[in-house]
């Protein structure tokens, strides 16, 4: 028997530790995990709650972040509640991993505490591991505070774990900057959070002994494409259960969540779309814009963008007038993920805005308020001219002479 | 023996379309539930069509081993041996070849230990009465290397 | 030995069990990956789980729309079968202790097969992990001495001499240049509780290794040679003769250690056979008979002597 936590109404817990609560509170049966910086608390987390009592399960440390998935793919095959967590490098290292447990249709819950990857080596936050597996076949989101991490994970549970759906799921959250920062929490209690993720249902496992099944098999040239349509369909069928796990999550604890989180864009003629924390340093200046210079500021977050919301990012910005799409990876050559996936939803409409890349933040650099007034001074100078009045891509925030291009 | 009549040759089965396929790949052994395979004879299995015991291999083969009963003295060596699960033993007793299911390797006959041997590879076409007709006799000692 | 592993007097008691591993896989006629997982799967009525790292063995048993396996069985890639199966014993603790299995007291088994490239050389930490971790499961090694499944690409468990096609012997090249790694030893280091050398054509002493695997707790390591008749060259029905050679030539020589330190031979041939009496029956050796290589043929005979003498001494001193 668990030893169940008498929490607060408000906790005060930090990105890393409200994720590790949450998998503590979905009882997670098996935890393969490798330590990486800003993640391990995650896993820490788990580990000491299970020497405590408090949950009751399998912490298998291996040894190496490849290791971890791959036990991770085991363990949930053998049909049980399986998660983990790492960042950048680990990320990286468990690529192979990842289309491997969507391609086997395993429902694992990755927690990805967003980190710059190397070369240069770097530990703070920025999303180029995030955009490392956007092809990966998981299904994604993105928490852009400590509250977000907590219920996203939990929700994570649910959504992926559901026979209709059968996908990995990671929630990603902004390295040190949700991770390590301490915030209000509301939690659930022990018993309301796993009473919404449910028990864990087991489908097609190896465990049960009486219908042996092989997984894992290998597919030529004449069964490999239809198995693969068959993944992409099912995570694009999994939008109107993520819709309702929304729903239900909001009925239980009041805190809604869309899978494009809109902020004052109902008469928006400029806005920014961006992930992770910047998101909500966006909110903050968007007010600022219209109550100081009079700029109809909005500002846009994909909440689920794996499957990519096509259709809601079009429709959101059907009024919008000139975007700025906001990408912290460092962009190798080419535009932006965010850039590129919006023009291309937002082409297939009548709107045609004036769209601009700015990368930013890159290893943890700071994006201040400031910043973000002149990408909205900016945006607005755009929308009343009609024109990109700078290149398409600009780096914000960056020491040296002004680096742009495209045009 | 065991020959099916009309052989599920590897790459014959239908092609199913995207909606079709199992999830994740995913194959079953057997139909329905089973307590343990391992108490079952292979013929009392409630084999899957996905399970390769239902195809064949059996035009892998140029050659194929043919299997004298009165030879025999049972002792397994090439049950144990065989890499296709091609020699049926039942009850301590060797019944045959599974020709769906062998390929014509050999190495049946060469880990069989009687004189003359129990087993013998010939032409994939010849017939089994005329095979067992022509068998070799005993080698006396002049004779074995 | 645990209660659950079938007591086995001879092989005709062997042949009673009901095979788990179907025909009409793609293995090579006369392989001998598949002899050593049907002694594997015959030599215990328990249920078991099997991994495999790709390779010759995963490549040829579940391909899509077959599989050759009659229990539970998972491939992930090339190097995490280790894993993959510490994974699933590590569910099978969890689930059991929660409550939540079908049939909890199924008494079962966890294997991971793998073949020498992934498990020497890819899929090293994945098993070192394992093994380190304490892990109740039985590796098995189903060793070729090459990466098979590819072609014939060399690999740490490769011999010296050994013409692969990355190591080619040529005009002026006899192959291969270093002797294999020795990894039952590195295995034995780890603190695993049994490892083992195992060759099938010695089916009792094969036999008796895999129930001994099977019924031990904690990690065991299990390294089986495996006479490969594509990539060593010789003819597939000479596959268990060219095993025969193998363990009575003492180039693979069958033994077990217990506990890191109590090694047992097994196998005393009555006859020691020389060394290039195993080595001229295969194509990859042949180039070393040419006279400007005869000193890699006497290199193998003393390697093989050393081996030998090493692995004695170790028996008598028990350490």
């Amino acid at each position: 028997m668990v030893e169940k936590m008498d929490l607060q109404e408000v906790e005060v817990w930090d990105g890393n530790f409200a994720a590790a609560q949450a998998l503590r509170q979905a009882q997670v049966d098996v935890v393969a995990a490798y330590p990486i910086t800003p993640s391990t608390p995650i896993v820490e987390g788990y580990a000491k709650f299970l020497a405590d009592g408090y949950v009751e399960g399998e912490f298998v440390m291996v040894e190496s972040e490849h290791a971890a998935m791959s036990g991770c793919i085991g363990a949930a095959a053998s049909g049980g509640r399986v998660a983990t967590a790492t960042s950048s490098q680990g990320f990286a290292l468990m690529a192979e991993v990842l289309y491997q447990a969507s391609g086997m249709r395993l429902p694992i819950v990755l927690t990805v505490v967003n980190r710059a990857l190397a070369s240069p080596l770097n530990v703070r936050g920025d999303h180029s591991d995030m955009y490392l597996g956007r092809d990966s076949g998981w299904i994604q989101m993105d928490a852009f505070n400590a509250q977000e991490a907590y219920d996203l994970t939990l929700m994570a549970f649910k959504i992926g774990e559901n026979h209709s759906v059968r996908l990995p799921v990671m929630v990603h959250q902004d390295g040190f900057i949700t991770s390590h920062t301490a915030q209000n929490i509301n939690p659930m209690t022990d018993d309301d959070a796993y009473a919404f993720v449910g028990k864990f249902e087991p489908v097609s496992e190896m465990l049960d002994f009486s219908q042996p099944v092989t997984y894992g098999a290998q597919t030529e040239e004449d069964w490999h494409y239809e198995h693969k349509a068959k993944q992409h369909k099912a995570i694009l069928d999994s939008r109107p259960f993520v819709d309702k796990v929304f729903e239900e999550f909001k009925k239980k604890t009041g805190r809604e969540y869309k899978r494009v989180e809109t902020y004052m864009m109902e008469d928006a003629e400029v806005a920014v779309i961006a992930l992770g924390t910047t998101v909500e340093t966006a909110r903050l200046v968007a007010k600022i814009m219209r109550e100081e210079e009079g700029i109809k500021a909005g500002v846009v977050a994909p909440r689920v963008f794996r499957p990519f919301p096509f259709d809601n990012v079009r429709d959101t910005f059907k009024n919008v007038k000139a975007i700025g799409c906001m990408d912290r990876s460092s962009p190798g050559g080419a535009l932006g993920a965010l850039f590129n996936e919006v023009s291309a939803a937002i082409y297939t409409g009548d709107n045609k805005p004036i769209i601009t890349n700015y990368i930013y933040g890159l290893g943890g650099r700071d994006l201040t308020v400031e910043s973000l007034k002149e990408i909205y001074r900016e945006l607005a100078l755009n929308a009343k001219s009609g024109k990109q009045n700078g290149k398409i891509q600009q780096f914000i925030g960056l020491r040296g002479p002004k680096l742009e291009y495209f045009e | 023996m065991r020959q099916s009549e009309n052989p599920k040759f590897l790459g014959t089965e239908e092609r199913l379309g995207w909606d079709e396929v199992s999830q994740a790949t995913l194959l079953h052994s057997f139909n329905g539930e089973v307590e343990n395979a391992s108490f079952l004879k292979q013929e009392e299995r409630d084999y899957a069509v996905t399970n390769s015991y239902t195809a064949s291999v059996a035009d892998w083969r140029i050659i194929k081993p043919i299997y004298n009963r009165d030879i025999c003295i049972d002792c397994q060596f090439c049950w144990v041996f065989c890499p296709d699960t091609s020699i049926i033993s039942r009850d301590k007793i060797m019944i045959g070849i599974d020709f769906d299911h062998c390929k014509g390797c050999g190495i049946c006959v060469e880990v069989c230990p009687t004189n003359p041997k129990s087993l013998l590879m010939f032409d994939e076409r010849k017939e089994i009465e005329e095979a067992l007709e022509e068998w070799p006799a005993k080698k006396t000692d002049s004779e074995e290397e | 030995m645990s209660s659950t592993i079938k007591k086995i007097k001879n092989l005709k008691e062997l042949s009673t069990a009901n095979d788990r591993f179907e025909g009409a896989h793609l293995l090579c006629p006369g392989c001998a990956h598949s002899i050593i997982v049907r002694e594997l799967m015959n030599c215990t009525d328990d249920n078991l789980v099997i991994s495999s790292n790709t390779g010759c063995l995963e490549v040829s048993t579940a391909v899509y729309p077959y599989t050759s396996w009659d229990t539970s069985w998972i491939h992930i890639g090339f190097e995490n079968a280790a894993t993959s199966i510490t994974g699933a014993e590590a569910m099978h603790k969890a689930r059991k202790r929660k409550g939540t299995l079908k049939d909890p007291d199924a008494p079962v088994k966890f294997v991971a097969f793998g073949g020498d490239g992934s498990t020497y050389d890819i899929g090293f930490q994945f098993l070192s992990g394992a093994v380190e971790r304490g892990h109740d499961f039985t590796y098995i090694c189903l060793d070729n001495e090459v990466y098979a499944n590819t072609g014939g690409q060399r690999s740490s468990a490769t011999p010296i001499g050994s013409s692969t096609t990355t190591s080619p012997a040529g005009r002026i090249s006899y192959g291969e240049k270093k002797m294999k790694k020795d990894l039952v030893a590195i295995m034995a280091a780890h603190g695993a509780p049994y490892v083992a050398q195992m060759s099938p054509n010695k089916w009792k002493d094969m036999l008796k290794k895999m129930q001994t695997a099977l019924a031990t707790e904690g990690p065991v390591y299990l390294n089986a040679i495996s006479a490969c008749t594509t990539e060593w060259k010789f003819d597939p029905k000479d596959t268990i003769a060219v095993s025969d050679l193998a363990t009575d030539s003492l180039v693979f020589p069958l033994y077990e250690i217990i506990n890191g330190t109590e090694l047992n031979i097994t196998y005393r041939p009555k006859n020691v056979v020389p060394v290039k009496d195993y080595l001229g029956v295969q194509g990859r050796f042949k180039h070393l008979f040419r006279p400007e290589f005869a000193h890699i043929l006497e290199e193998w005979q003393k390697n093989v002597d050393a081996q030998w003498e090493y692995l004695q001494r170790r028996e008598e001193a028990r350490v």
